[in-house]
C-alpha cells in the first residue's frame, strides 16, 4: 500500500472546524447570597466579569421598588488562543434570602425547562439558520455553605429538582472556615445524603481505553464535591513568585494548591477536560429528556385526534407542534401575590364600608319605622279619644 | 458568526404596549492567564476519534467511465467489487433485466469500515447503475433525486420523533459526477443532471478517465465546462476559505478549487515506472501515468478534497446548508408557519416586564370584575333598602290617611253631636253667657 487514505486527519478537521465555530458555555451558579459565588466565576475566567453587588444596595430590596431579578445574566464573548467562547453566566441573586424560602427554587427550576422548551421550539420551526438562541444551562454549580454538619433540607430539595434537568456539581463554598479533618467529614457526609437522597450530580465519564484520562477522572470524582475558596487576590509568596490566594494571619490558602482546595480540579472539570462532555450530555440526555416528555405528553393528550394523520406508533412532531399551545406562563413574583392580596383587601373593606353602610341605614329605617309607628298610635289613641268622647255624647244624649 | 439582531418579529405576544427592547450587553474579553476552555477543540479531537465518522458518498456516471476502479483507488481498497465482478453475478441474478431495451436507473448500497490508525470510518458508497444508459435518458435523474430526497425526508422523519436517541445519518454528503471524457464540453444529460440535485447534494463534477485527453484538451475541456456549469448556474461543492486560516491553508484550498472539475484517472495496479519506482497507475507502451502524481492528473487534489482535508467541511454543509433548505421548504408546504418570535435573546428584564404586563393585565381584569360584583351587589342591597323604605313610607302614609279620615269622621260627628246636645235640650244658658260676654 503506497499511501494512506488520510482517515487519520479526520479528527483534525473536527478540530478545525471546532475551532472556527467556537463555542457556547452556559454556566449556572445557584446557592445563597454570601457564598462567594461572585468571587468564584471571576477567578474560574480571570477576568472581572461579574460586578459584585454592592452590600448596601442589598437593603433596598426591602425599602425601595428597585426590581430584583430572579435571574441575572452575564453575557461575555472571551477569546483565549484564538478560541472564541460565548460565555453566558447565570446567576440566581433571589434565592435563599427570603424567610420563607419553600417557593424560592421555582424560578430556577422554570428558567431551565423553559431554556429547554424555547430551544425546542426554536428547533422546530421551519427555517432556522445561525439565529438559534440556546441557553441550556451546560453545568449548574450548587453552593453549600460551610455548616460542617450536613445537607440542609432544603439544599436536598433543590438539588434533587436540579438533578433531573442539569449537569449538577456541588461545591462547599469558603473551605478555608472548616480545617482538613472538619472538612472530609463534611465532604462524606454530603457524599452520603446525595448516595441517599438518590441525587444525580454530574460525574466525569471514565473512559476505559485511555488510562490517563480515566486516571485523571478518577481523582476528579474522588474530590467531589469541591471544595473552593476563591479570590482574585495576588500575594507574593517568595521573592518572584506570586499565588493567587487568600491571606489570614496564620497563613495564606492558595486557590490554585491542590493541598488547599480543589479549585484546579473544578476548573479542569469545567473547563479543560470536561466542557464537551457537559456540552454533548447537556443537549444528549437533559435536553432530549425534556424532549421526549414535553412532547410526549403532548402526545398523549393530543393523540385522539392525530391517528388520522399518521397511521405510524408515534406521532410525528410536526403534527404535535401545530397543536402545543402556549400554556400559560407561571408567577412566582411574590410581589404580585402581594399585590393581588392587596387589592382583595381593598375589596373586603369596601364590602365592609358598604356594610356598615347599610347597617345605618337599616337602623335608620327601624328607627323611622319606629317613630312613624309612633305617629300612627298616638293618632290611633287620638281616635280612640275621640271614638270615647263620640260614644260618651251618644250615651249622654238619650 | 454574525448575529442578526434585526430578527425581532413581534409576534402575536400576549405583551401590551412597549415591544420589548433587545439590548444585549455583552462582555468581550481576550484573556491574559490560561484559563483552559480554548481546549474544547481538542477535546472534540478525541470525541470524534471515540465516536468515529462516516461518509455517504454517492457515485453518478454513465457506465464504463471508471467509477468503481476511481472509488476504490480513493479509498485504497476494494470497496465496490470491480465491475466483470459484479457483472458475473448480475449475469446469474438477474438476467431478463440486463436483456432488457430500456435499463432502469437502480440504486445499490455499499458499506464499509475503514480504519486509520485508530480512526474509523464508515463509508456507505451510494451507486446508480444504469444512469445514462438507455436510448432516451430524459428522467435519468429522477431515481437519484427520488433516493437524495428519501434521505433527507428519512432524516427529517428521525429528528422529528420523540425518541431520537439513535439517529442514523444517511443523508447523501458528497456526489460524485464522472464527466466523459469527449474533450468537447457539456452534454444535456449532464448538465440536465447537475441542475436537478446540486441545491441538494455537495455536487463534484469530475472528468474520468483523463488519461484520454493531453494537457492541452484537459485545459479547454475544463474551461468549457466551468463555463457551462457558470451559465447554467450549477452550484458546486467549494471548500470555504477562513480569514484566519493561515497563507498555506488558503494556497492550498485555493489551488484545490483551480483545480475543479478534477480530471482523474483511477487505478489500483501497482505498475513500474521506467525509473524503476513502483506506483499506482497505468502503463502504456508510451509511458506510465501515475495516479499519485500530480503532473499526471488530480487525483490527489479530489481526494484531498474529499477525504483528507474536507470530508468533515461536506458533512458540515449538507446539515447545515442543504439540509437545511430541504427541510425549509418541505415544512413551509406542509403548512408549518415559520414563528419568529421564538427566536429571541432570554432577557431577565424584559421577561419580567413581560410578567409584570401580564400580572398587571390580571390584576385589572380581578379588579374589574371584584368591582362588577361589589357594585352590583351593593347597588341590590341599596334598592332593596329604599323599597323597604318606601314601602314603610307609604304603608304609613296609607294608614295615616286612613286615621285622618276616620278622626275626621269622628271629628265631624262628635261635632255633629255636641251640635245635637247643646242646641235642643239647653239651648237658653248660651246665649244668656254670651250676651253678657259681649
Amino acid at each position: 500500500m503506497p499511501e494512506k487514505v488520510g482517515i487519520a486527519n479526520l479528527p483534525n478537521q473536527r478540530h478545525k472546524i471546532v475551532s472556527k465555530q467556537g463555542a457556547t458555555f452556559t454556566l449556572m451558579v445557584c446557592g445563597e447570597s454570601g457564598l462567594g459565588k461572585t468571587t468564584f466565576i471571576n477567578t474560574l475566567f480571570e477576568t472581572g466579569l461579574k460586578p459584585y453587588a454592592d452590600p448596601s444596595e442589598r437593603h433596598n430590596k426591602f425599602t425601595t421598588l428597585h426590581q430584583t431579578v430572579d435571574i441575572d445574566i452575564v453575557r461575555a464573548e472571551l477569546e483565549e488562543k484564538n478560541f472564541k467562547i460565548r460565555l453566558n453566566v447565570i446567576d440566581t441573586p433571589g434565592f435563599g434570602n427570603n424567610v420563607d424560602n419553600n417557593d424560592s427554587w421555582n424560578p430556577i427550576i422554570d428558567f431551565l425547562d423553559d431554556q429547554h422548551e424555547s430551544y425546542m421550539r426554536q428547533e422546530q420551526q421551519p427555517s432556522r439558520h445561525s439565529k438559534v438562541k440556546d441557553l441550556r444551562v451546560h453545568a449548574c454549580l450548587y453552593f453549600i455553605r460551610p455548616t460542617g454538619h450536613s445537607l440542609k433540607p432544603l439544599d436536598i430539595d433543590i438539588m434533587k429538582k436540579l438533578s433531573t434537568r442539569v449537569n449538577l456539581i456541588p461545591v462547599i463554598a469558603k473551605l478555608d472556615t472548616l480545617a482538613p479533618n472538619e472538612l472530609d467529614t463534611f465532604k462524606s457526609r454530603i457524599r452520603d445524603v446525595i448516595e441517599a437522597q438518590d441525587i444525580n450530580i454530574y460525574t466525569p465519564p471514565l473512559d476505559i481505553d485511555d488510562t490517563a484520562s480515566a486516571e485523571h477522572a478518577k481523582q476528579l470524582i474522588e474530590a467531589m464535591p469541591f471544595a473552593v475558596i476563591g479570590l482574585e487576590q495576588v500575594y507574593e509568596t517568595e521573592p518572584e513568585k506570586f499565588v493567587k490566594g487568600r491571606k489570614y494571619p496564620w497563613g495564606l490558602v492558595e486557590v490554585e494548591n491542590d493541598a488547599h482546595c480543589d479549585f484546579k480540579k473544578l476548573r479542569s472539570l469545567l473547563l479543560r477536560t470536561n466542557m464537551l462532555d457537559l456540552i454533548l450530555s447537556t443537549n444528549e440526555i437533559h435536553y432530549e429528556t425534556f424532549r421526549s416528555v414535553k412532547l410526549g405528553s403532548d402526545a398523549t393528550t393530543n393523540g385522539s385526534d392525530n391517528s388520522q394523520t399518521t397511521n405510524k406508533d408515534e406521532p410525528s412532531s410536526h403534527d404535535l407542534m401545530k397543536k402545543l399551545q402556549k400554556k400559560p406562563r407561571r408567577l412566582h413574583n411574590p410581589k404580585f401575590k402581594e399585590e393581588e392580596d392587596a387589592l382583595k383587601k381593598y375589596f373586603t373593606e369596601q364590602v365592609k364600608a358598604e356594610e356598615q353602610r347599610f347597617r345605618q341605614w337599616e337602623a335608620n329605617i327601624v328607627n323611622e319605622r319606629n317613630k312613624l309607628n309612633q305617629d300612627l298610635e298616638e293618632m290611633q289613641a287620638k281616635l280612640k279619644a275621640l271614638e270615647d268622647l263620640v260614644k260618651k255624647l251618644q250615651l249622654s244624649k238619650r | 458568526m454574525t448575529e442578526v439582531a434585526s430578527e425581532n418579529a413581534a409576534g402575536p405576544a400576549p405583551v401590551n404596549g412597549s415591544k420589548p427592547v433587545q439590548e444585549l450587553k455583552i462582555i468581550k474579553r481576550k484573556l491574559n492567564g490560561y484559563v483552559g476552555f480554548a481546549n474544547l477543540p481538542k477535546q472534540w479531537h478525541r470525541k470524534s476519534i471515540r465516536r468515529g465518522f462516516n461518509l455517504n458518498l454517492m457515485v453518478v456516471g454513465e457506465s464504463g467511465l471508471g467509477k468503481k476502479t476511481l472509488v476504490n483507488t480513493l479509498f485504497n481498497r476494494e470497496v465496490l467489487k470491480s465491475t466483470e465482478a459484479v457483472l458475473e453475478s448480475f449475469d446469474k441474478e438477474d438476467d431478463e433485466e440486463t436483456e432488457a431495451e430500456d435499463v432502469t436507473v437502480k440504486i445499490n448500497e455499499y458499506t464499509n469500515i475503514i480504519e486509520e490508525d485508530g480512526v474509523k470510518l464508515k463509508l456507505n458508497i451510494v451507486t446508480a447503475p444504469g444512469f445514462g444508459d438507455s436510448i432516451d435518458n430524459t428522467d435519468s435523474w429522477k431515481p437519484i433525486v427520488n433516493e437524495v430526497n428519501r434521505r433527507f425526508d428519512q432524516y427529517l422523519e428521525a429528528e422529528s420523533r420523540i425518541n431520537r436517541s439513535t439517529i442514523d445519518d444517511q443523508r447523501i454528503h458528497a456526489l460524485l459526477y464522472f464527466i466523459e471524457p469527449t474533450g468537447h464540453s457539456l452534454r444535456s444529460l449532464d448538465i440536465e443532471f447537475m441542475k436537478q440535485v446540486h441545491n441538494k447534494v455537495n455536487l463534484i463534477p469530475i472528468i474520468a478517465k483523463s488519461d484520454t485527453l493531453t494537457d492541452k484538451e484537459i485545459v479547454d475541456f475544463k474551461r468549457n465546462i466551468i463555463n457551462d456549469i457558470s451559465f447554467q448556474k450549477i452550484k458546486t461543492f467549494k471548500p470555504e476559505i477562513f480569514d484566519n486560516d493561515d497563507e498555506e491553508t488558503i494556497l492550498n484550498c485555493q489551488n484545490i478549487v483551480d483545480a475543479s472539475p478534477f480530471a482523474v484517472i483511477g487505478s489500483t495496479k501497482e505498475v513500474e515506472t521506467h525509473d524503476g519506482r513502483i506506483v499506482r497507475g497505468r502503463k502504456y507502451p508510451w509511458g506510465v501515468i501515475e495516479v499519485d502524481n500530480e503532473e499526471h492528473n488530480d487525483f490527489v487534489k479530489l481526494r484531498q478534497l474529499l477525504i483528507r482535508n474536507y470530508l468533515e467541511e461536506l458533512k458540515e454543509q449538507t446539515n447545515d446548508i442543504l439540509y437545511e433548505n430541504y427541510r425549509n421548504e418541505k415544512l413551509t408546504r406542509m403548512g408549518i408557519e415559520q414563528d419568529n418570535s421564538v427566536f429571541r435573546e432570554f432577557d431577565p428584564l424584559a421577561r419580567q416586564e413581560e410578567e409584570r404586563a401580564l400580572h398587571e393585565a390580571k390584576l385589572s381584569k380581578m379588579e374589574k370584575e371584584m368591582n362588577n360584583v361589589f357594585q352590583l351587589k351593593v347597588s341590590e342591597k341599596e334598592k332593596k333598602l329604599q323599597r323597604l323604605e318606601a314601602d314603610l313610607f307609604n304603608r304609613h302614609k296609607e294608614m295615616k290617611d286612613k286615621l285622618i279620615k276616620q278622626i275626621k269622621l269622628l271629628e265631624e260627628k262628635k261635632a255633629q253631636l255636641e251640635k245635637q246636645k247643646l242646641l235642643p235640650p239647653d239651648p237658653a244658658p248660651i246665649p244668656k253667657k254670651k250676651g253678657f260676654l259681649r
